[in-house]
């Protein structure tokens, strides 16, 4: 088969296999699972060029929580927990949150990934 | 803080690049025609469009789209990336050799595509898997236009992806100054520590989906390798290393290895039995 049709048929499918892509991943999301994020308990993290105030925060175990996280300073930071599972990059301003779902009752810590050195905060869950 | 910002772009792209490198380097070597390469150039193309795409929908849509979403995308393309890397390197254990013989001969193209389509996605899958983090902190960093450290951090990027492109060049280098068997061998092992990492990721978003439980560590070997340093962190990203694994982390660890353990049994008793045959 000569290349003509077959890069015809490749850009037909390369597009066809993105527009797929993207609708699986909006079914995937169509679960109802996370609607009523807006209910939870909610708790703020501000990180702010390396510091992140509080450092320690309470939840209650073996339930939903909402970690809300802004970065108030100047520079990006990332919101990362290797126990929590969580990953989150945030550039100067930006504010976003997780939900941290069952915690089984213990100390997670959180560092800011771009300043590995510096402060770590923990998150008990209790 | 500017070594970090590049150090974590660098640390973020560098797996994807290894990916595409290695991919590209077997083709080079194996496959006769320009085709497969096209399967992954345009898989590298339609990652990068993937990421912007999720980008946007990021920024612009956030309001609309349910939460959370994004994380479940990402956990599907982490999953089809894993499931691809092993199949990849099983496929080139078995069929490497013989592809450009069968090509000249005019066999089997048709399996041959069935396996570009497979590097197409898998290329996809590694490009937008990080590329849409990265495309919105950008935007942000820019939007941002920030109090002095905007032209620093730019810098910072800039380099970054400097830095990524000559490690990707490195791959290429070696591949051609060394025995092919060498580079297959060494390649192999990173591309399925590369599989491991990817598992353990995914299965960490289960956890956060509530879909598996959070567990206590069953051992801490901070004293070996933080994974919350530097270095650590680009080790627990390219081999799926924690040093505080919880029973779900460590049986995901068992449960692959074990996996590829089997396959690599399963795949030398078929050869035994196609070699008695002939």
């Amino acid at each position: 088969m000569n290349s003509k049709p077959r890069t015809a048929i490749a850009t037909a499918a390369t597009a066809s296999g993105l527009a797929g892509l993207i609708l699986a991943g909006l079914a995937g999301v169509l679960l109802p699972s996370v609607a009523l994020a807006e209910e939870l308990p909610t708790f703020t993290i501000e990180m702010k060029d390396g510091v992140m105030t509080p450092d320690h925060l309470d939840v209650p175990a073996g339930k939903d929580v909402k970690i809300v996280i802004k970065n108030t300073g100047t520079t990006p930071a990332e919101f990362e927990s290797k126990r929590l599972r969580k990953e989150k990059v945030l550039a100067p301003g930006a504010e976003s949150f997780v939900v941290l779902r069952g915690l089984s009752a213990g100390d997670y810590t959180f560092f800011d990934d771009f300043r590995p050195g510096a402060a770590q905060g923990t998150i008990t869950a209790r | 803080m500017f070594a970090q910002v590049i150090f974590v772009v660098w640390r973020e792209s560098v797996e994807a690049l290894l990916v595409v490198g290695i991919l590209h380097a077997w083709l080079a070597h194996n496959a006769a025609d320009r085709g497969a390469m096209k399967f992954l150039w345009g898989g590298v193309a339609a990652g990068l469009l993937t990421a912007v795409a999720l980008s946007v929908a990021l920024v612009g849509f956030a309001e609309v789209l349910p939460p959370g979403w994004q994380d479940f995308f990402q956990a599907g393309l982490i999953l089809a990336a894993c499931g691809l890397i092993v199949q990849m390197v099983f496929w080139m254990r078995r069929h490497g050799r013989t592809l450009k013989r069968e090509l000249e001969e005019g066999l089997s193209r048709s399996v041959q595509n069935g396996q570009w389509w497979g590097v197409f996605v898998l290329a996809l899958a590694a490009i937008a898997r990080e590329g849409s983090e990265t495309v919105v902190f950008l935007y942000g960093i820019l939007a941002a236009g920030a109090a002095g450290h905007l032209l620093q951090t730019t810098l910072a990027i800039l380099l970054a992806l400097a830095a990524a492109f000559a490690t990707y060049w490195l791959l290429q280098v070696f591949a051609r100054r060394t025995s092919w068997r060498l580079f297959f061998r060494v390649t192999e092992i990173m591309l399925l520590c590369l599989g491991s990492a990817l598992l353990v990721t995914a299965v960490g978003y289960l956890v956060s989906f509530g879909l598996l439980p959070y567990t206590n560590p069953v051992w801490n070997t901070d004293f070996l390798l933080r994974d919350t340093s530097s270095f650590g962190g680009l080790v627990a990203s390219l081999t799926g290393y924690r040093s505080e694994p919880d029973v779900v982390t460590i049986a995901t660890w068992i449960v692959y290895w074990g996996g590829i353990i089997a396959a690599f049994r399963l795949e030398s008793s078929f050869a035994a039995a196609r070699s008695a045959k002939a």
